[in-house]
Formats: C-alpha cells, sequence, structure tokens
C-alpha cells in the first residue's frame, strides 16, 4: 500500500510556515506582536517556522510531484503531513489565538481576585489546541492527506515526558515518586476495586465491570485499550467504556483548573491533584498546563504521577485477567510474563535515563537545582547602585532574625549576594514579607543577578513545552464526539460515581496532607 | 403491498430485532429478503486520545475490536438468515462500514427493492448504544417505502 497522497496541502502548509517566520524575522508582524504582547515568542517565529516550512516545502513538493512507491520511505514522509499540520494549528494556536483570547479577557477585567477569565478558565494555548483539535476532527473531518501522520502526537508526548527527565532533582524525584505511589496505590486499587463492587452489584456481566474498572481506575481510555482484550469485552462494553472515560476526561480538563484556581491550590497539590482525580492521562498533562501555561512545575509533578500510574497498568492488567479467569468459563491462561513485557511502558526507561544523565551535570552546572545554578562572579552593572544600597540599609532595622540580618548586611557591603545560603535566607526574608515593595524588589532584582538558568535546560523547558502543545493539539484530533455520545446506562451511572468519588477524596487527602514543601 | 424484494437493516438490537420480525412476517416462498449490517464509523475513533500504549498493544486492541465486530456481526447474520430460510424466502446480506443511513441509502440503489425496513431508536431510559441512524437523510434520500417498526420498548 502507497501511504503518501498526491496532493499540495503540505507543500501549501509549508509556505505559510515560511511566511509566518519571514514576517515575524523582517518586522512585518511588530504591530500585531506589540498588541498581542507575543515578543517571548519571537524566536520560534523565526526558528521553528523556518525549519517546519523548509520541511513542508520540500517533502510537499516530493509528495505532490515525486513517485510513490510502497516501501518504507513513502510510510515515514507520508506523516510529514499530518505532524506539519498538527504543527500549524498548534503554533497558530499558541502564537496569534491564545494571546487574542487573552488580550480580550483582560478588556473585560478582573473577575476572580487579581485574576482575568482567561487563567480562571484556564483558556492557555493549551486548552485551545486541544479544543481546536476537537473542533476539527469533529466538524471538518481530518483530511486523508493527513490522516497518517496525526498518530505522531503520541511521540511527541513521550518524547516530551522523557525530555521532563532532565528537569527533576533526586530529591524532588523521590519525594514525589513517594507521593504519587502512596496516592495512586490507594485511589487506583479503590477505584478498581470500587467499580468491580458496584458492577457485582448490578449484575453487570463481569468482562464490563473488568474493563470499565481498569478505565476508571488506571488511566483512562490507555488502560481501555490495554485491558479490554484480556476480559474480553464485547463491543458494546468498550464503546460505554470509551465513551464514558472521554466524556468525563475532557469535562475534568476544563473543571479541574477552575477548581484549583478557586481553591489557590499550589503547583505541587494541582499536579498531585489532577494526576491522581483526572482520568485521561492525556487530559492530566492537559489540565496541568491550563493551570501554569507559562511555566511547567505543575506538569513535572502531574507527569510523575502519570508515570506513576502507566506502571501499574501492567499490574492492573495481570490482576484483571486473573480475575477474569477465576470467573468465566473457557476464559484463556494468562501469560504473565508476556503481559508484563508487553505492557511495558519503555518511554519510562528514556525518562529515567535523561534523568540519569542530568544527575550526571551534563546539561547544567553539578550544583544546580531545578536547572538553576549559583554564580555571583556577575558584571558591574549588575551590582546594586547606590540608591538600591540606602534603601536596604534603611530596611536593615525592620529585620529582626540574626542571620537574615547578616545576609542582609554581606549584601549591602558586597553589592551583590555572597554566597548560596545568603541567597537562601534572602529569598525567605522576601516571602517573609517583612521590608517594603521596594526593598522586596530590590531583593529579587539581586537573587536574580547570582542565579542562572543552564542554557540547555532552558532548551529543554521550551521543547516540552513545545512538545506537549503539539503532542495534545494532535491526541485532541482524535476525541471524536460520536465516540463520547456512547457514553450511557449503567457504566455511565458506575463511572459517574466512581470519578466523582476519586476527584473528591483525592482533593480533600491532597488539600490535608500535600504542602509545598519539595 | 405486496413487496418481493425486502432490504432489511438490523444489527441485532431489540430495536432492530422487532424490524426483523416485520420484515420475517412479509417473507414466503418468492420473497427475496437482503440483510444490511452496518458497522458505524465511530469505531474508527474508538481508540480516543490513548497515547501511553505501545503499537504492540495497540495492534492487538485493534485486532481484538475487529474480530469481536465480525463475531457479533455474524451472529446476527446467522440467527436472520435461519429464521429467513424457515419461511421459504430468499435470504442474501452484506455488512458495510459508515454512517448507517448513508450505507443504508446506497445499499437500496445497489439493487431493486421494494421495501425497506428498519426499527426504531431506542426510548429514553432503556439499555443500548445510541442510535446513529439519521432519519432525516432516510426520508429525503430513498426512492422506496420505508417502514420504521416501532421499538417493543414504547
Amino acid at each position: 500500500m502507497v501511504y503518501t497522497h498526491k496532493h499540495p496541502a503540505l507543500l501549501i502548509m509549508g509556505v505559510i510556515f515560511l511566511i509566518i517566520g519571514a514576517t515575524a524575522q523582517f518586522g512585518l508582524q511588530e504591530g500585531l506582536i506589540g498588541y498581542l504582547k507575543t515578543s517571548k515568542y519571537l524566536g520560534e517565529m523565526t526558528g521553528l517556522a523556518y525549519t517546519a516550512g523548509v520541511i513542508g516545502v520540500v517533502v510537499g513538493l516530493w509528495h505532490l510531484f515525486g513517485t510513490h512507491e510502497e516501501g518504507n520511505l513513502d510510510y515515514y514522509l507520508s506523516t510529514v503531513a499530518g505532524v506539519i499540520f498538527i504543527l500549524l494549528v498548534a503554533m497558530i494556536v499558541r502564537w496569534y489565538l491564545a494571546p487574542i483570547v487573552a488580550v480580550l479577557s483582560k478588556g473585560l477585567g478582573t473577575v476572580m481576585g487579581a485574576k482575568y477569565l482567561h487563567q480562571v478558565l484556564g483558556l492557555n494555548y493549551v486548552v485551545l489546541g486541544i479544543l481546536a483539535g476537537i473542533l476539527i476532527v469533529n466538524v471538518f473531518k481530518i483530511p486523508e492527506w493527513a490522516d497518517n501522520g496525526i498518530r505522531m502526537s503520541r511521540l511527541g508526548l513521550k518524547t516530551g515526558v522523557i525530555l521532563l527527565g532532565t528537569l527533576y532533582s533526586l530529591a524532588e524525584l523521590a519525594h514525589l515518586g513517594r507521593l504519587s505511589v502512596v496516592l495512586i496505590g490507594f485511589f487506583v486499587l479503590g477505584s478498581v476495586g470500587l467499580v468491580l463492587w458496584f458492577a457485582r452489584r448490578r449484575n453487570l456481566p463481569n468482562s464490563m465491570g473488568g474493563v470499565l474498572s481498569a478505565g476508571m481506575g488506571v488511566c483512562g481510555v490507555s488502560a481501555t485499550v490495554a485491558a479490554a482484550p484480556v476480559v474480553q469485552a464485547r463491543s458494546v462494553e468498550i464503546a460505554y467504556t470509551i465513551g464514558t472515560i472521554l466524556l468525563w476526561g475532557v469535562g475534568c480538563m476544563f473543571i479541574f483548573p477552575v477548581i484549583g484556581q478557586l481553591l489557590g491550590l499550589g503547583h505541587i497539590q494541582f499536579g498531585a491533584w489532577a494526576g491522581t482525580g483526572i482520568l485521561n492521562s492525556a487530559q492530566v498533562a492537559g489540565a496541568a498546563l491550563a493551570y501554569q501555561p507559562d511555566g511547567i512545575e505543575t506538569l513535572k509533578v502531574a507527569e510523575i504521577f502519570n508515570i506513576t500510574r502507566v506502571l501499574f497498568l501492567p499490574i492492573i492488567v495481570l490482576w484483571l485477567a486473573l480475575w477474569y479467569v477465576r470467573r468465566e468459563e473457557g476464559a484463556e491462561a494468562v501469560n504473565t510474563g508476556r503481559v508484563i513485557f508487553e505492557k511495558f511502558p519503555v518511554f519510562v526507561i528514556g525518562f529515567i535515563l535523561m534523568f540519569a544523565l542530568s544527575s550526571t551535570g551534563i546539561f547544567a552546572p553539578a550544583n544546580h537545582y531545578k536547572g538553576k545554578y549559583f554564580d555571583n562572579d556577575i558584571a558591574a552593572e549588575k551590582l546594586l547602585k547606590p540608591e538600591q544600597v540606602a534603601s536596604l540599609q534603611q530596611a536593615l532595622p525592620k529585620v529582626q532574625r540574626v542571620d537574615r540580618q547578616q545576609a542582609l548586611r554581606r549584601l549591602i557591603e558586597n553589592r551583590k549576594v555572597m554566597s548560596i545560603d545568603d541567597d537562601a535566607t534572602l529569598r525567605g526574608l522576601v516571602n517573609a514579607q517583612v521590608l517594603t515593595k521596594d526593598a522586596n524588589k530590590i531583593l529579587k532584582g539581586a537573587h536574580k543577578a547570582v542565579r542562572h538558568t543552564a542554557k540547555k535546560i532552558k532548551k529543554f523547558r521550551q521543547w516540552i513545552t513545545l512538545l506537549f502543545a503539539f503532542g495534545l493539539t494532535g491526541l485532541g484530533m482524535q476525541i471524536t464526539v460520536a465516540s463520547i455520545k456512547q457514553a450511557g446506562g449503567q457504566p455511565l451511572v458506575i463511572g459517574g460515581v466512581v470519578g466523582t468519588a476519586k476527584a473528591v477524596l483525592s482533593l480533600l487527602v491532597i488539600m490535608l496532607f500535600v504542602h509545598e514543601t519539595i | 403491498m405486496n413487496p418481493k424484494r425486502i432490504l432489511c437493516a438490523s444489527h441485532g438490537t431489540d430495536g432492530a430485532r422487532a424490524a426483523e420480525e416485520q420484515a420475517l412476517h412479509l417473507c414466503h416462498n418468492d420473497i427475496a429478503l437482503h440483510h444490511l449490517i452496518v458497522v458505524p464509523e465511530f469505531w474508527k475513533g474508538m481508540m480516543g486520545d490513548d497515547w501511553l500504549n505501545n503499537a504492540v498493544t495497540r495492534e492487538r486492541f485493534g485486532n481484538y475490536l475487529e474480530g469481536q465486530l465480525d463475531s457479533e456481526v455474524a451472529e446476527v447474520v446467522e440467527r436472520l438468515d435461519r429464521a429467513v430460510q424457515e419461511t421459504g424466502a430468499e435470504f442474501s446480506c452484506e455488512s458495510r462500514f459508515g454512517k448507517p443511513a448513508e450505507c443504508l441509502v446506497d445499499a437500496s440503489r445497489g439493487r431493486a427493492f421494494d421495501l425497506v425496513v428498519i426499527g426504531s431508536p431506542r426510548p429514553k431510559g432503556m439499555h443500548g448504544l445510541r442510535s446513529r441512524m439519521d432519519i432525516g437523510t432516510l426520508v429525503r434520500e430513498l426512492r422506496i417505502p420505508l417502514l420504521i417498526v416501532p421499538h417493543p420498548g414504547s
């Protein structure tokens, strides 16, 4: 079979990217960029746009005029059209649509405390990208020439998770790992058990209970896909389960960030809650990025929970397989080794490898923490100005704690932070809000002058954000309303009860026991 | 009305079985009943936003689902085939993948049928998947009489 379509779409998309890149580089978009406040994306709007543009034009010409024969070259190059299509949608949303929504939302004024409507609703480039994907597949349909490449979004997400491995410290990973194993262990096993119990009480077939419990308990559609053949689910049961999970998952992606904002959850609390309470792992990432679009601390926490969930998947599938064999005559015997081997998520090994590489200091100096390191060998213009020193001297009497006084004195004497310990102490002083706003601003500036972000880590962060934007927009293109509409009957009732119980209970546990101390 | 060539669309649900029974009532020696079974296109999107599984697991699921749908289709076809044979009528069948209404209209134009028989969507509150049959399309596009049999639970 030849996969490549003789179609001008890829060529046209390549040209569009080149136009975006050129107009951004030569200042033709200056007015728009100023209005939308998107100058931070200027690097992407040239570098990424040119790269995608050149690939689009070259491969697009081959698609249109080349001779295509069955084989690997045809297969892999046919995916480029879908990849560039997702990228174009994701970047139009990131560079133009989401900023327009932000400008309009700011025009309405604040709606909740100091927050704007788009911040409360989490309407950023990630959520809008997923929505754009859902809109495209359901209203316009995925064009045939893009069909083969849309599935590459999964590769984008997995690569994003692998690169995330560079951003964790050992202490962070150990702490989050322990927390996620406890929470996921309790809530996954709890919800699997609860669904099986409900299904038995309501006389549902074992296959229905089995497939629904995997979906509701572990990681949504992915678990359903893994468990359905093992519990020999009928087609109608699969449809019910996937419909219920998609309905619940898409709903949660919008509701969780709003509740998180209302309750003022911290990044770790929200990441842990989303990672435990949202069924579908893609929507966990979506909700985490919706909650904190300009940073990836929430995503880092949520993804550790996602990884823990996926590590639980082979265990749950095995459990359900053994459970099913005991209850159903004629069920296939379980090959334990094969189940564990086949369901093991290989990309998690990539994540661990990147973490191990990062720990050697290959991407950032050995003393870095979260990609940032201390270095006070700074240029003269970054030293404190005389008027700033005078301001801090005036503020000095307000400081009671001796260690803070000493750190502040050293800063005043040297016009720069003198050690990593002083930096931590002065950060504590800022957080304590003992000083005036102006004094705190000076201290923050002094902190920034000596804390540097490793260039490679900065690049990784940018790539991770782009890969998730790409992956989630592509996954949006695979969520059909027709499949969501299959939700119904007893599975929807059971799913609704168990899903709500899991979300509410996990929120309570997290608010009571999880604090921002990592 | 005395139809000689009947097109019956059925996929084994309660509503579709009512349509089968009605069609069987019309069957006798010189009647031909053609059975159409449609696998709705929503199955194409039934892996949703799964991204965690590897290719082996996804392929296993795809093969399993395909096999499952095949065996469910075969079950319905076999049952109706037996019932039609008992009436002495001639039985033929086909399965299609796509939008049910479009498939039915297309099938109705493929041969010279006198009557199309279908079931009703399930009433609210009854167990079963949501009906994907677009009655509006059928009414607009069909060129032969259409019999919609009431749902047994209505």
